[in-house]
């Protein structure tokens, strides 16, 4: 049965590199054997019809109306299979998109997508995200970070180039500044559309270090093509190693400039909307 | 009707037929060919219309594969004659490509497939096929053509303003198609009257259908055409108002910069001129509910038409009666329900609840079911038939055919976790194209080549037909099927170069090759065009009924004018009477009274038979 795998569109996708990518692409290559069933039969069966009964002199179509008992077997065995098949697709859908369901997350961050790169949020030394208001969002503070709480003003915003550690959970929540983009890891298998004014939740774990790409996969603009970022995956030290190096810079850039003062009535305003994931 | 058999069935002549019918006054030219209340002219019109939009949005999609294949070289020929603002030194701009892409989808979809199926083959099928006239409301129809016009100015406006045209794809999510500027808000009018337009076919295909059937004309005794277009109108005037309500929004959101989808701290000032502001407080995903809601059944709308007229054409071709008649009829309807609880499975990834999802997936799943019936009852027509391959039948079978690979890769999208992957790259688009080009232009094709000698009074070039064919085929499968393949590598839709990503960089000579393929189908469609000028002008002309079909559109004259038909029609029989064993013709015309010998060669075989027949 070697020569099957001439056959296995699975060899075409990219390198999976998360633990529920392996249950996905399963998926994907038990419907795809279905698939191949079906098309043999379908087609095997046109073809030897296309040709049996072509058009012969003197040989007459019969003229049958249908078959109560083939109508019944073609409607009930579909049903069967397919239903089947839509329940048994739905444990892995629960898993990686239930957000009832994420697992206790070892690193949490933030994403936005903005016309046209994506922008990442670190905790900073503290090791917890200030608060923040969609409703106070400005060109300078993307995430809308809440000016009076203190854990907000170590907190770290990187472009376009993530690190995170492989074999932990990361929680991501992910949300957009302008229009509809969606946050795109082919190796990871993770897809999510970021949506501006909702703040969706989005999970991984990466089993494999090494450096990956972000794309985005709503068409969001002239330059959606080039809304290109990266993932590199360190070991637990590496990473550590350069979330240190951030946090450093930050406290030297915050030395330099201190960040301005909060005013009072926009952080009243904000009161109890700490991380409201709206649609989840 | 009556009136019009008495005045006509004795003499009746080319000419008769030509300056219409007795009750019909001498019209002139304008109101004849222009402003015309004929159903069978409207339909020509809809086939000039609808075959010139075919080639524009197959140019704008041309453009868009050279962009993908050739990022950084020149268009050839066409490079030099666009604005500089759209390409510099010959290559297409980020910007003009995105508005080519959004108006092949637009033009494919709301110009081409949709007013072939139901504007050309509507038109003219419904009233023949039914044994009357003209349709129930012929002034209606008349404007549900005209209103294409301005609808048509409108969703392309944008061409001759320098802005530019509609740049957030045929979808138009906000909030990028919210602030966007002249272009998008002169294509959200024009597919509002589009969309106009389509109800009020509908409304006329639903009335016509349900009120001027010939005598003996029962609901089960409609060829799987008429069933078809009857469903297919019940879904446009079930989903087109959604579309309206959601196209109206927009609108506002566009132009008076209303919130409906604007949410709370949304900046977009890359694309604003720093005047326009929203309050905010809106949901997008509102939108894309409002959208499938309607444009979920519009994929029915799109291909269900087709499907009617592919099992006339098997079902004659193959001389045998369609397979299993009422099943056809019942899958027709499931799969009208069932495509407006589906519209969820678009927005699998869109931040619609997860939870939702499920839902969506059961639904959607449960799909493949009518369709899988589809194909089994098709396989089942053939199945002892006596097949004739001619050009309509050669479409026919591509549409079964390509139907089956479209249906299975649909599948794929259907469960959502797989979907996670394949959502938004081009597994979808091949997909889709293999739904909407290889089954439902496939379709149109066939009916083409089937009703063209009713249509024209000539008949078509099989030679041609079937070179058109071949082509399109070929070169249709070649462009489409590596599509898949990209898909699967990640190889995201719409993206204007794919050589930024490392991942897509082995896959751009695929893309160079779809491009290539592409061209070669673009330029087989002008097979079709010449088959259509040549036999207009050198084609045979056509007899009564050529294909020794049974519907009521054979028993018009050879070209029927105003009012169709010169004898009054009766129907006595199902459309689908092929190759009765006792009969000797291999066919029995719907308008043919039994002679009493027949009657007892009928009864004395359902009397020898009784309990084998179903």
């Amino acid at each position: 049965m070697d020569f099957m795998k001439y056959f296995d569109f699975l060899v075409w996708f990219p390198e999976n590199v998360s633990t529920f990518g392996a249950e996905l692409d399963h998926l994907f290559e038990v419907i795809w054997w279905i698939d191949v069933a079906i098309f043999f039969l379908t087609y095997g069966l046109l073809a030897y019809f296309l040709i049996k009964y072509r058009q012969k002199p003197g040989v007459r179509a019969r003229g049958y109306h249908g078959n109560n008992l083939l109508e019944f077997t073609w409607t009930l065995l579909p049903t069967i299979l397919f239903g089947g098949l839509g329940v048994y697709c739905d444990g892995a859908w629960e898993t990686t998109k239930n957000s009832n369901r994420i697992p206790k997350p070892d690193v949490e961050i933030e994403v936005l997508g903005k016309q046209f790169n994506w922008v990442f949020r670190y905790p900073g030394a503290d090791g917890v995200l200030g608060k923040r208001n969609d409703k106070i969002r400005t060109t300078d503070n993307l995430f809308g970070i809440d000016p009076s709480d203190p854990h907000g003003k170590d907190d770290i915003i990187i472009e376009n180039d993530l690190h995170l550690p492989i074999n932990k959970n990361v929680l991501v929540r992910l949300s957009s500044v302008d229009v509809l983009h969606s946050f795109f890891l082919p190796n990871f298998r993770v897809k999510q559309d970021a949506l501006p004014g909702s703040w969706m939740k989005v999970w991984f774990n990466g089993i494999k270090a090494g450096k990956y790409e972000i794309a985005c996969a709503e068409l969001c603009g002239a330059s959606h093509y080039n809304m290109r970022g990266t993932i590199t995956m360190h070991s637990l030290d590496e990473y550590n190693t350069w979330y240190d190096t951030q946090i450093k810079g930050k406290a030297e850039q915050m030395a330099q400039a201190p960040a301005p003062e909060a005013k009072p009535a926009e952080a009243e305003a904000q009161a109890g909307e700490h991380h409201g994931d709206a649609k989840h | 009707m009556e009136a019009i058999a008495v005045e006509h069935s004795t003499a009746h002549s080319h000419d008769a037929h030509d300056h219409g019918h007795g009750h019909h006054h001498a019209q002139s030219f304008i109101r004849k060919y222009i402003f015309s209340n004929d159903h069978k002219v409207i339909a020509k019109q809809f086939m000039v219309t609808t075959i010139f939009f075919l080639f524009v949005g197959g140019l704008a999609a041309l453009l868009v594969r050279w962009k993908i294949a050739y990022p950084d070289q020149a268009v050839p020929i066409l490079g030099s004659l666009l604005p500089n603002t759209w390409v510099s030194d010959g290559v297409i701009e980020p910007g003009f490509y995105s508005q080519l892409l959004t108006m092949h989808g637009a033009v494919m979809l709301f110009l081409v497939i949709i007013p072939m199926v139901n504007g050309m083959i509507g038109n003219f099928a419904i009233p023949l096929m039914i044994g009357t006239d003209d349709m129930a409301l012929p002034t209606l129809n008349m404007f549900s053509f005209w209103l294409n016009i301005p609808a048509a100015m409108l969703l392309m406006g944008g061409f001759v303003i320098e802005s530019g045209m509609a740049q957030a794809g045929w979808t138009a999510y906000p909030p990028l198609s919210a602030i966007q500027g002249l272009g998008q808000t002169m294509w959200i009018a024009g597919l509002f009257l589009v969309g106009f337009a389509s109800i009020m076919g509908a409304i006329n295909y639903v009335t016509t259908i349900l009120n001027k059937r010939a005598k003996g004309m029962t609901l089960f005794r409609m060829p799987m055409t008429i069933w078809a277009l009857f469903v297919t109108a019940v879904l446009i005037t079930l989903g087109t108002p959604v579309l309206a309500a959601a196209l109206a929004m927009l609108f506002f959101d566009n132009f008076f910069h209303s919130s409906f989808f604007i949410p709370y701290g949304m900046l977009a000032s890359s694309a604003l001129d720093g005047s326009r502001n929203w309050t905010g407080g809106g949901q997008p995903l509102l939108f894309q509910h409002l959208f499938w809601f309607y444009s979920h059944p519009a994929v029915y709308i799109m291909i269900l038409p087709s499907m009617g007229v592919v099992s006339d054409v098997i079902a004659t071709f193959s001389r045998k009666p369609i397979y299993g008649y009422k099943a056809m009829i019942f899958a027709l309807m499931a799969i009208g329900f069932l495509g407006f609880i589906v519209w969820g499975h678009h927005m699998f990834q869109s931040g619609m609840s997860p939870l939702l999802g499920t839902t969506f997936v059961l639904s959607t799943i449960v799909i493949a079911v009518p369709s899988a019936i589809k194909v089994f009852n098709w396989l089942g027509t053939l199945w002892g038939g006596s097949i004739r391959y001619t050009s309509a039948m050669l479409c026919a079978l591509a549409f079964v055919s390509m139907f089956i690979i479209g249906g299975l890769s649909g599948i794929f999208m259907a469960s959502a976790a797989v979907d996670i992957f394949i959502h938004d790259t081009y597994f979808i688009v091949a997909h889709f194209h293999y739904v909407l080009f290889g089954a439902s232009l496939f379709g149109v094709f066939a009916s083409i080549y089937y009703w063209f000698p009713k249509m024209f009074g000539k008949m078509m070039s099989e030679t041609w037909g079937r070179r058109h064919f071949f082509w399109s085929f070929v070169f249709f499968n070649l462009t489409f099927f590596p599509m898949h393949i990209i898909g699967l590598g990640g190889h995201m839709r719409r993206i204007a170069d794919p050589t930024v990503y490392d991942f897509l960089k082995p896959f751009q000579p695929m893309n160079e090759f779809i491009t290539w393929a592409a061209i070669a189908l673009g330029f087989s469609q002008f097979f079709l065009v010449f088959n259509i000028f040549w036999s207009l002008k050198y084609g045979k002309p056509a007899p009564r009924n050529p294909w020794n079909a049974n519907s009521l559109e054979w028993a018009a004259p050879e070209h029927p004018g105003h009012g169709n038909f010169d004898t009054d029609i009766t129907v006595y029989r199902g459309p689908y009477e092929f190759s009765q064993e006792y009969r000797e013709q291999d066919y029995w015309e719907q308008w043919v009274p039994p002679t009493e010998e027949e009657k007892k060669a009928e009864a004395a075989y359902f009397e020898a038979h009784k309990g084998e027949l179903h």
